[in-house]
């Protein structure tokens, strides 16, 4: 039987979720963005996940089932995001984020 | 140290390190290569943590179609964007933010418990009997946020707009 310490996901999970925030306010690049919230996000899904294998109560199958619906959602957030990368590249000509500032404008 | 814990350290300092290096590497092809090995990597983990299932899922859906997806959005514009505009450098501000969200978020670990628990496995069905019955509503959520995705993303790439 598998026994660990919570305190050690977690950390992982920070430190995975403080890389994605990291990424998400330093590159310019809109691929690396997205796959900055990638990482910011698969942190949340591991939270989930240890939670649901650390039954203090009984509802230890519900955070796997939310984990397998927010991996759904991170997918569907990809190809969205894919697709603005490509109508920005057709726009634009670029995927800087910094050069799509029409509305700042 | 267990075994199980000399493992989950492993994975745990592979994962950190790929999730760095993904970042920070200039050439946007490597940055995929790390990025799956960081998506494999986190399946080895909720194979640690008894969840097959999810393990499973989370292979085939990041190691495999995310993966290909992000670079395929690389290879269609990858032609034009490698000038020096793309190259931005680090300020102290970003490093500062995530140093402090880090502390923040590590202290608060130590509320916890210290102690090591057994970890709980369930069977596959027992996950399905849960996902399609008391969070079903989640499901449904998901199937009309994805076709949403599907058909705002359509109208986005379409060819011929304005």
């Amino acid at each position: 039987m598998t026994e660990l310490a919570l305190t050690g996901f977690l950390g992982l999970s920070a430190a995975l979720f403080v890389i994605g925030i990291f990424g998400m306010l330093t590159r310019r690049n809109f691929i690396l963005l997205l796959i900055a919230i990638e990482i910011a996000m698969n942190a949340a899904i591991l939270n989930f996940v240890y939670f649901a294998a650390f039954p203090a109560g009984t509802n230890g199958l519900s955070g796997q089932s939310i984990a397998v619906v927010l991996v759904g959602f991170a997918a569907t957030e990809v190809a969205v995001g894919l697709s603005i990368v490509l109508a920005l590249n057709r726009v634009k000509g670029t995927i800087n984020v910094a050069r799509a500032n029409e509305l700042k404008q | 140290m267990s075994l199980e814990e000399l493992a989950f350290l492993a994975l745990a300092l592979v994962a950190v390190a790929t999730a760095t290096a993904a970042l920070l590497v200039r050439e946007l092809v490597h940055t995929i290569l790390w990025v799956a090995i960081f998506f494999v990597d986190l399946a080895a983990i909720y194979f640690l943590l008894d969840a097959p299932f999810l393990g499973v899922l989370q292979l085939g859906v990041y190691a495999g179609a995310v993966t290909i997806l992000l670079l395929f959005g690389i290879m269609t514009t990858r032609k034009r964007f490698f000038s020096r505009e793309a190259a931005t450098g680090i300020g102290p501000v970003p490093v500062a933010l995530a140093l402090v969200t880090f502390i923040f978020l590590v202290s608060a670990l130590g509320e916890l418990p210290q102690s090591t628990t057994t970890i709980a496995s369930y069977d596959p069905t027992a996950l399905s009997a849960n996902l399609f019955g008391p969070n079903g509503p989640w499901l449904l959520l998901l199937g009309l946020v994805m076709l949403s995705g599907v058909a705002g993303a359509i109208y986005l790439v379409r060819e011929g707009r304005e």
